[in-house]
């Protein structure tokens, strides 16, 4: 099924959501991936492919508090659901068969 | 986290505020906010607004403005049925115009350079006209705000910005006009000290004895203090922050005590936020009227109807429905109570506040006319460089007759070329833009010290300055790309594809000469305007004055000078060994300041008709500035009025035949206080710039008028020597600033104007040049590309390169020539009339125009000989195979 399907960036976006857990926004998504990746991730990109997670309905979303630092504007909260879950845990159960499956050799060139 | 005072610039969030969709537009500014916030204390401001536009252009996308979908209509999935792209056909456009460009770098380069510098000089003077019109445009009510001056009627009419003191004090006392009336009198560069223990600083700064309601009359608005009370008591005064910071550094100010030249002391009462740059008024200290008396008494008193002294300035606010001539009706009638007898009649007339920026005739430092010729020159600049993209893109257009002839086989429309075209300009011109900005911000700090003025670039927050970037950047592509994206889309595709496309059907050939005739005139006219300046100038420096301006320094004497110490000083300072001579005088032979005065003639009962500059001296002015004399002696040295020293304009003025019949005639002036006979006729100098005229002077020995010490040094050891004066001056005078200048400095001052005129004129001819060698390059390729085969025939038929290249030369020569005929005359009378400024002034020789005419040729020659050589020398194999 087509909904259940990650690409590289939503699924690296999932993570952090998943690892902000509570306090998990654009923002600090943002930063989060600006850290990791060692790439500049621009604020659009990020913003896109929540939108598009939330439609996969692998995440859902709320509204946080408003705050000064935001000129008085709320953030939107966003929370991985049981679908989002078992999409994570799919792509790794995928990747380590494949890592399993490498044998010793395969990097030796 | 912290968060910075900035913020994000308003323009742009309501850009995203339009876009968004509703249900992603609270979460996106938060977003952009924040990230803003955090890269203001990171990063600053600057790269912080950067890097929000930035971020908004990313955030670009179809989701950005798509709706939520409804549940209802469409499944779940429904994000992935998205309609067709409609940036997918611009991003192919962008994508052919960025190829084209790429491969046609030169022309891309040259139509990028041309209209990058026309936009950038139009920013700059955008910028500029609106800095000037928007000064003292912020006071409430400014359009009953009034100045009122003095028209001064005698042998022609002489224009005053200020009055005589009373006129105010009366005018508010007898009428009810004025809703306020403010007297101020102005003081530039006064001594100013601070007192403390023993510690004495010293100051030079403007300072101004207003009446308190002239903080009624303008908003400058007060950060401490009472506006209505702090100028009442004497002995108040009000300062403004910058003031305030240089004085008393973090300190509070109010309470603080300064003193006005060693003699008054103030007490600061108030602050003034500081003045906006885009006012004329720039006096830092503000002290009480009621001191003025303290200072100058005749000033201060109720009936110095006598004379007008500039510093004294009178603002008014006229009360609603009050007119202008009603007010005027009544002027007239101090003058015929107060000045019954005098000759030169006063009009008193009252000046808008929104003319006194513009005003020359009253000291104004811009005039609106100047303003237009910049308007006008700007937009000059920007429709020739439009124009020679147009001939660019013309000539260029036939390398693309097979891509257009193979769109519209496939079914592109004329629309849609006309608009792939435009598109392309627009990545041109937008290209040009970013280059003119950064160029305009770069010149910026140079124009801001050319034209002394203050203006600043924020883009974030002029939404004026990006509405006028935008427009221009809109008009200018359609201008420039519109008639080259007609002709492309107008190809019919058989021929273009057969390769069949003549020149006649693009067309146009004699827009394209008249174009260049026109630039080429106004080149000229430019540069003979430059060359007639820089004569007259160098005319005007290095021309025999009548006296020495060399090595002689203007040393101001400080003030409160008692006779004694004058003698003293003089006696000190000629000892220093490097010190040729000295004299005390009032100032320079040739100076701006000048105490000009009516006289009575040989006991006549009339005073005569011109008025005649009297110049306080002692007897060693002569030689100090090596005037000669043509009749009589010198002055004998005295401390009273005995003896005059006339010049020759006095006695040509009075219609003596020699000089010699005005010696022993005894003159009075100062109201008749001075009377004394003349014993000797100094040769004419010049006493004002070459503009004027040379007046009349008497020169005498009047001590209370000496105000500086000039003094002949040897250049040799001039080191050594001003310090040594420096030190005597400062022993005299411990409490006051040494200033000294040296007279041929200040002489060269006079014609401030004129050499920043020059200036002005010098970078618009070369960017004219530039820009009418561009147009040239695009004419020349224009031709090269229209006469390929006539030129592959007459080669195959034996004609020489240079026979050929003639084909070019003969059409340059010929525009070149038209167009120097036209210029010529032009400049010639535009520069006759300039001249006429001038009573002093050179001839426009022959050679002024030979010179230009040769300048273009050269400029001309340089820019079409590589363009056309490489016409010539193609193979005519290769351009006459196609057929």
């Amino acid at each position: 099924m087509k909904g259940t399907q990650l690409g590289e960036f939503e699924e690296v976006v999932l993570l952090s959501i998943a690892m902000l857990y509570d306090d998990a926004y654009s923002v600090a998504i943002l930063e989060a991936l600006n850290k990791r990746l060692g790439r500049p991730v621009s604020l659009g990109v990020v913003h896109r492919t929540m939108q598009r997670l939330e439609e996969k309905k692998m995440v859902k979303s709320r509204f946080g508090e408003a705050s000064a630092e935001r000129g008085g504007r709320r953030k939107r909260l966003y929370i991985i659901t049981m679908a989002g879950e078992h999409a994570l845990r799919e792509a790794r159960r995928v990747r380590n068969e494949l890592w399993d499956g490498i044998s010793e050799t395969a990097f030796g060139n | 986290m912290k968060s910075s005072n900035y913020l994000p610039p308003r323009w742009a969030e309501r850009l995203i505020e339009r876009i968004a969709a509703p249900h992603l537009r609270e979460e996106i500014l938060g977003d952009l906010f924040e990230l803003f916030q955090q890269r203001c204390t990171r990063l600053g401001r600057m790269p912080a607004q950067w890097l929000y536009l930035l971020d908004i252009m990313l955030l670009i996308h179809p989701r950005l403005w798509r709706r939520i979908a409804e549940p209802g209509r469409l499944p779940h999935y429904s994000a992935d049925f998205s309609k067709s792209n409609p940036i997918a056909m611009l991003s192919n456009y962008m994508k052919v115009a960025a190829r084209n460009l790429k491969s046609n770098k030169a022309y891309t380069l040259i139509n990028i350079a041309g209209l990058a510098l026309g936009m950038s000089c139009a920013i700059l003077i955008f910028m500029l006209v609106r800095y000037h019109l928007s000064f003292d445009n912020f006071h409430a009510d400014s359009d009953r705000i009034y100045r009122i001056v003095t028209e001064q009627h005698r042998d022609n009419i002489d224009y005053q910005r200020s009055v005589p003191a009373p006129l105010g004090k009366v005018f508010r006392n007898d009428y009810t006009f004025g809703e306020k009336v403010a007297r101020i009198a102005t003081f530039e560069e006064s001594l100013i000290t601070l007192k403390n223990g023993k510690e004495l600083r010293k100051f030079k700064d403007d300072l101004a004895f207003a009446e308190s309601d002239f903080f009624e009359i303008f908003n400058f608005p007060l950060l401490q203090g009472n506006k209505a009370t702090a100028l009442e008591a004497p002995g108040t005064a009000i300062i403004t922050e910058k003031i305030a910071e240089k004085y008393f550094a973090q300190e509070n100010p109010i309470g603080k005590v300064f003193w006005f030249d060693n003699k008054i002391a103030f007490t600061v009462t108030g602050v003034l936020k500081n003045l906006p740059e885009n006012s004329d008024r720039k006096t830092g200290i503000y002290v009480s009227y009621n001191n003025l008396k303290a200072f100058s008494p005749w000033l201060a008193s109720d009936d110095s109807w006598g004379g007008i002294q500039d510093v004294m300035q009178c603002f008014v606010r006229l009360r609603p429905g009050v007119t202008v001539s009603q007010v005027e009706k009544v002027f007239p009638g101090y003058v015929k109570r107060y000045r019954p007898t005098n000759k030169n009649v006063h009009h008193y007339k009252l000046q808008q506040l929104a003319d006194v920026h513009f005003d020359s005739r009253y000291d104004g430092p811009m005039e609106r006319r100047n303003l237009w010729i910049l308007s006008v020159i700007g937009l000059f600049l920007i429709a020739t460089a439009c124009a020679n993209f147009v001939n660019l893109a013309t000539a260029q257009a036939f390398k693309r007759s097979k891509e257009v002839g193979v769109r519209k086989v496939l079914g592109g429309g004329k629309g849609q070329l006309f608009w792939q075209f435009l598109s392309e300009t627009l990545v041109i011109s937008t290209a040009a833009i970013i280059i003119a900005l950064v160029l305009a911000c770069l010149i910026l700090p140079i124009a801001n010290s050319f034209f002394d003025t203050k203006m600043s670039v924020n883009l974030f927050s002029d939404r004026l300055l990006l509405s006028f970037i935008l427009i221009l950047g809109i008009i200018v592509t359609f201008f420039a790309g519109s008639y080259p994206g007609l002709v492309l889309a107008r190809f019919q595709p058989i021929a273009a594809l057969k390769g069949k496309m003549s020149q006649a059907s693009i067309g146009g050939f004699n827009t394209r000469r008249i174009l260049i005739v026109i630039q080429f005139a106004i080149s000229q006219i430019l540069i003979i305007g430059m060359v007639v300046i820089i004569n007259q100038m160098r005319y005007a420096n290095q021309a025999n004055l009548g006296f020495d301006k060399e090595a002689i320094i203007m040393l101001p004497l400080g003030i409160d000078s008692t006779n004694v110490k004058l003698k003293t000083l003089k006696s000190e300072i000629s000892a220093i060994a490097g010190v040729e001579k000295v004299s005390l005088c009032f100032s320079a032979p040739a100076s701006s300041e000048a105490w000009n005065n009516s006289i009575w003639f040989d006991n006549q009962s009339e005073e005569v008709s011109f008025p005649t500059s009297i110049k306080a001296a002692d007897a060693d002015y002569i030689t100090t500035f090596g005037l000669e004399l043509a009749a009589g002696r010198n002055i004998f040295p005295t401390d009273s009025v005995r003896e005059f020293l006339v010049n020759e304009a006095f006695t040509r003025k009075l219609n003596f035949k020699t000089p010699q019949e005005a010696i022993g005639k005894v003159i009075a002036a100062n109201g008749g206080t001075m009377v004394a006979p003349i014993v000797g006729v100094v040769k004419d100098f010049h006493d004002r710039s070459f503009h004027e005229d040379i007046n009349a002077i008497a020169i005498t020995t009047f001590n209370p008028n000496y105000s500086v010490l000039a003094i002949k040094v040897n250049l040799a050891n001039v080191k050594n020597t001003m310090s040594a004066i420096e030190k005597a001056w400062t022993a005299k005078y411990p409490d006051q600033i040494f200033e000294s200048q040296f007279l041929d400095e200040s002489i060269a001052r006079f014609y401030e104007t004129e050499e920043r005129m020059l200036k002005l004129i010098q970078v618009f001819s070369f960017v004219a040049i530039f820009i009418g060698a561009l147009g040239l390059y695009g004419l020349v390729s224009f031709m090269a590309a229209q006469k390929t085969k006539e030129i592959g025939i007459r080669k195959v038929l034996g004609g020489s390169i240079f026979e050929v290249l003639w084909i070019f030369g003969k059409e340059f020569s010929a525009l070149i020539l038209i167009a120097f005929a036209i210029a010529a005359p032009i400049a010639w009378w535009v520069m006759n009339g300039w001249l006429q400024d001038f009573k002093f002034q050179i001839k426009i020789d022959v050679w002024v125009f030979i010179l230009t005419l040769a300048s273009t040729f050269l400029i001309a020659l340089i820019t079409v000989f590589y363009r056309a050589l490489k016409a010539v020398r193609m193979d005519p194999v290769k351009s006459l195979r196609s057929e």
